[in-house]
């Protein structure tokens, strides 16, 4: 299975022009392509986190009947871009009690977490940099360092907002990390395999061949997952590590300059990857319905097909962000090991007596007929 | 040429944070330096064609043990505590002191010269094998193992982890002060 | 560069320090790292093997459950010494002398 970019693109005819160009040195050119097209996807991504930042402003001045940036450039679009300056311009500060070397990796930590898990992301059929036998695994795996540099950077600074804030953050981020991954095992199950191709490949471009409306189970899966990706990524209503109201701004309370940068970043990348793996993995993915054939345009209509959805979920976690109050950290915990995890495991025994009773069928396929 | 570059720098990570872990005399850089080896091991098991391994290295030793370690490091009082309570009651620094170095020192050198002498006897009777470079996805068949041939073990391994979990919590719970 | 030696000289290092860690602190969080160390070089002794020599995945099943123990023994160490921090207010190795109280 192992697919990757560079054995998808071998299919065509102009992979051998490529080849010759390279003097047929098959490590050269596969290196090459692997560099370009993770610079554009981690382009593409950053981007899409600053304009994160634009999207919760124009959003949630929405929903408060307010109009939101809209001075630099057209609907002042260009607001991230005179963020990011202001940014890089800021001069860094650094407690003089600090931890230095962990102050300096903490963020890093963070953004390497966030990034290591774009690798996997199937932005399309072809276009998934490693189609990896243990993509979904990894995923979860990979991102848990961010959890680390969260912890870090609350200890780092040596400040008790921060502290306050690391600690919440770090055992938010290890609680919730077991009804989510509960909840993705429910999908490995009726799936049959934990690489991205595997997982959507088992569902289709129309509605009643999702993941979610596979069974009464997997639906309920989905909403477990929702809520336990809102409190890993510290999103609201989850987000007691870096409350303002409490903890002036949590964990990144002392970083100035873009390393507080960083950690936004992260942030908003990280909710993005959250909703593009609940777009795959219940929300049917790349799918174009009705369409079979792989032919390279047909990648670009799965990509935008993929980003819809992708981006409609970060549309719903930025809507929820600004329409629901702030839990108390007792209720947190409660939330997540009284009511998540027991149903999580009752999802996932529910899956697989589901799967056992109706030999892997779905709803829809059980009603209607037909089916594997 | 990239699993060349991926072993070398994970056989670097691994020796040079194993070392750091060793060096420094701050508990929580040590802790961070345990987990770059850690990661360095992970790639080093990723490089052995070991997929699956190693990406549950990543997820119980990073999402699980070293924050757990963090934690404790933090509820014990990190490292203002240690010194202060070492000062109050006269103890030595409890990141070791020269004696314990050197002991230590002697018996892992007393162990290194041993296992180099075991390891170049296996090296010379036993060529190493290259399989090849083919890397074949290693998940189903591991699951396949589990639940046949290691089954007991697999069911072992899941009480062991249940009294795990119930031991700890009952020892690491606050108890009334009498 | 890549054959069973350099995996073993690897691991072998990682176990020295392991154990040179694990005899030298005298804090028993610090103690639990250099075990995980240990624990960690045998694993890798094993995948290493596992692929270099017997040509099976018994290897990996080996190290798989080694992860797990080692999950569960930094679990029930570090309850210990919390439990053990709320008696004696300190995590130093030369206190815990008693057996009850």
């Amino acid at each position: 299975m192992n697919q990757t970019v560079v054995s998808y693109l071998s299919q065509y005819e102009f992979y051998d022009t490529l080849l010759a160009l390279f003097k047929n040195n098959q490590g050269a050119l596969a290196f090459t392509i692997y560099l370009l097209l993770s610079l554009a996807i981690v382009g593409m991504c950053a981007t899409i986190g600053g304009l994160g930042t634009y999207a919760e402003r124009k959003i949630s001045a929405d929903l408060q009947a307010r109009i939101g940036p809209n001075r630099v450039g057209p609907y002042g679009l260009l607001q991230m871009l005179a963020d990011g300056v202001k940014m890089m311009t800021k001069e860094d500060i650094m407690p003089f009690t600090a931890d230095k070397m962990l102050f300096y990796l903490a963020p890093l930590l963070c953004l390497t977490g966030v990034f290591a898990t774009l690798a996997v992301l199937p932005f399309s059929g072809g276009f998934i940099m490693a189609d990896l036998n243990v993509g979904i695994f990894y995923l979860v795996a990979i991102s848990s360092l961010v959890g680390v540099g969260v912890f870090l950077g609350g200890y780092a600074s040596n400040s008790k907002w921060s502290m306050l804030g690391g600690m919440r953050g770090a055992s938010q981020i290890i609680s919730y990390e077991i009804p989510v991954t509960i909840s993705i095992l429910a999908i490995t199950l009726l799936s049959g395999g934990m690489s991205f191709g595997t997982i959507v490949g088992h569902q289709g471009g129309l509605p009643h061949e999702w993941f979610i409306f596979h069974n009464p189970f997997s639906f309920l899966a989905f909403f477990v997952y929702g809520v336990g990706a809102l409190a890993e990524t510290n999103r609201a209503p989850f987000d007691l590590p870096e409350a303002e109201s409490e903890l002036v701004s949590g964990y990144h309370t002392e970083y100035t300059g873009m390393r507080f940068g960083f950690f936004a970043l992260a942030e908003y990348i990280e909710v993005f990857v959250v909703c593009g793996v609940a777009a795959s993995l219940f929300l049917g993915g790349y799918q174009v319905p009705g369409i079979s054939l792989d032919i390279l345009p047909i990648q670009a209509v799965q990509f935008v097909i993929f980003m819809t959805k992708t981006l409609l979920l970060y549309y719903v976690v930025i809507w929820i962000r600004w329409t629901f109050p702030r839990l108390r950290v007792d209720q947190l915990m409660a939330v997540c090991w009284k009511y998540l995890t027991p149903i999580a495991i009752f999802n996932l025994v529910g899956c697989a007596i589901w799967t056992v009773a109706f030999n892997g069928k779905s709803i829809a396929e059980l009603i209607f007929g037909g089916g594997h | 040429m990239f699993i060349q570059l991926l072993f070398a720098s994970s056989a670097t990570l691994t020796v040079g944070c194993a070392l750091g872990v060793l060096a420094t005399k701050n508990l929580m850089h040590s802790c961070i330096f345990l987990l770059g080896s850690l990661m360095g091991v992970a790639g080093l098991f990723a490089t052995l064609g070991a997929d699956f391994v190693a990406v549950t290295q990543i997820m119980v030793y990073m999402g699980g043990v070293v924050i757990l370690m963090l934690f404790a490091v933090m509820l014990t009082g990190g490292k203002d505590f240690i010194s202060r309570a070492q000062n109050l009651l006269g103890l030595p620094s409890s990141m070791g002191n020269k004696w314990t170095y050197s002991v230590g020192g002697l018996v892992g050198l007393v162990l290194l010269l041993t296992n180099i002498r075991l390891i170049s006897n296996v090296m010379n009777s036993h060529a190493p094998k290259v399989i090849g470079d083919e890397y074949p996805s290693t998940v189903s068949q591991i699951g396949h193992l589990l639940v046949k041939d290691h089954v007991l073990a697999f069911e072992i391994s899941s009480v062991l982890l249940l009294g795990a979990l119930v031991g700890a919590a009952i020892i690491a719970r606050p108890r009334k002060q009498k | 560069m890549m054959s069973l030696g350099s995996y073993l000289i690897i691991s072998l290092i990682l176990f020295v320090i392991g154990l040179v860690v694990m005899l030298s602190r005298k804090n028993i969080v610090a103690i639990l790292l250099g075990i995980e160390l240990i624990l960690n070089a045998a694993a890798l002794n094993f995948v290493a093997y596992s692929r270099y020599v017997t040509n099976n995945l018994d290897g990996h099943i080996f190290s798989l459950f080694i992860i797990v123990v080692a999950a569960a023994e930094a679990a029930v160490g570090l309850a210990i010494v919390i439990r053990f921090f709320q008696i004696k207010e300190t995590i130093h190795i030369d206190e815990a002398t008693q057996l009850r109280n």
